[in-house]
């Protein structure tokens, strides 16, 4: 049981990790490529979405390069 | 539907009743503590926290359970509805102090990492009276961060309206854990038979809620319909009111048929927002409505008003005699079709 508890832990804590990573890049920059509405957002609102962006990573990086404009 | 994201999208009413669920919040807060403390006088800060802010989640949770099926029952609790959203984020609010409270106090003072002491402190797996009810309380709160971090236009546009959708539908998984955690957990050791007994009426009026409306809907979806030429015949046209709609089930999606200024349009049921019942809607200043959010659509395109750009796919109809009928084949979003002259 130890072994299983390790290694979830272990992949919730990669998978928030990258999360935040992304997220930091991706409400700075990338959400703007991505949605055309991030344009006149304020700085508050980037950084309000940014647990919502670790929590849900991979749907975005995934939209983030079919936009081609990484 | 904006220009641009806004921090919290409020209006007049919204601020009404975020007003009332801060000071409900409080009042319940202040409530239990004084009649814990009345009780037991021993209690401490720390657990009276805990118990506070876990029971306070779990009544809203069940309160927000309850608003959708209500609201598709009864048009009277569509407004409760529109602050569903900020309801599930306060709620989420008292249950991360219950959680964060629960870690500080049993795990947080050791020299083990505090999550990792929340799955391994009781290692009784195969037990069900000393199961470690706490990993389910904390793999419910995973979900209800989930849920609280995307409630935002910019998750509900950008990361599909289906996957948002599959993504809050895991609050019913979430549900399901914070049972287990309370019954496991809590109703180990709270042996009242008032306590338990709220909680078992609680789950049967949300299931109860969640059946009666499957079953109404399921009752729409059924409908039998002819077929004639191509065309199925959809109803009389006295049975839609002016400005309203009735909806009706194509290959197994629901359209609205809207009448209005002497005309019958129909659209997709399901409004790109959020998923409103568009058909629950009606015609306000030329537009559908979604009852949900106020989204609003063309009923002759499926097109939002410039320079908003959301779009819904569109059905062609025909009116022989009283007999409105509908071509089944869905048109391209945002296509126009000419409204069907009543």
């Amino acid at each position: 049981m130890t072994y299983i508890i390790n290694i979830f832990l272990g992949v919730l804590g990669i998978y928030f990790s990258i999360g935040l990573l992304f997220g930091l890049y991706f409400v700075i920059i990338g959400a703007t490529k991505i949605d055309p509405l991030m344009q006149g957002t304020k700085k508050k609102v980037r950084f309000l979405l940014l647990p919502g962006v670790i929590a849900t990573w991979p749907f975005l990086i995934v939209k983030l390069f079919k936009s081609k404009s990484i | 539907m904006g220009l641009d994201y806004q921090l919290v999208l409020w209006n007049k009413h919204k601020k009404t009743y975020d007003k009332i669920i801060v000071l409900s919040m409080l009042l319940y807060i202040v409530l239990f503590a004084v009649i814990t403390i009345a009780f037991n006088s021993e209690t401490s800060i720390e657990t009276l926290v805990i118990r506070a802010f876990g029971s306070l989640a779990i009544i809203m949770l069940h309160i927000i359970l309850a608003i959708g099926p209500l609201s598709r029952l009864n048009s009277n609790f569509l407004p409760i509805l529109y602050n569903r959203r900020h309801l599930g984020v306060s709620m989420f609010i008292a249950a991360l102090i219950h959680g964060g409270f629960s870690m500080f106090q049993f795990h947080a003072l050791g020299d083990v990492n505090p999550v990792y002491s929340v799955f391994t402190s009781n290692m009784d797996y195969g037990s069900l009276t000393n199961f470690p009810f706490q990993v389910l309380g904390f793999l419910a709160l995973l979900i209800l961060f989930i849920m609280a971090s995307t409630s935002h236009d910019f998750f509900l546009a950008n990361l599909s309206a289906k996957v948002w959708k599959r993504l809050h539908m895991m609050v019913y998984f979430a549900y399901a854990l914070i049972i287990a955690h309370v019954f496991l957990g809590a109703f180990q050791q709270e042996t009242s038979p008032f306590t338990i007994g709220i909680m078992i009426i609680g789950f049967l009026v949300v299931a109860s809620l969640h059946l009666i409306t499957a079953f109404k809907e399921r009752k729409t979806d059924r409908v039998k319909t002819e077929e004639k030429e191509g065309w199925l015949t959809v109803c009389n046209i006295s049975e839609i009111q002016e400005d309203r709609a009735k909806i009706f089930t194509v290959d197994n999606e629901r359209v609205a048929i809207f009448k209005y200024d002497g005309k019958l349009s129909a659209i997709h049921n399901v409004c790109k927002h959020q998923g409103g019942p568009l058909g629950e809607g009606k015609i306000i200043d030329g537009c559908v409505t979604c009852p949900w959010h106020g989204y609003q659509y063309l009923p002759s395109n499926g097109q939002s008003p410039p320079p908003f750009t959301e779009k819904v796919t569109t059905y062609e109809l025909k009116l022989d005699e009283e007999t409105v009928y509908i071509n089944p084949k869905a048109f391209e979003e945002g296509t126009e079709v000419k409204p069907c002259k009543i």
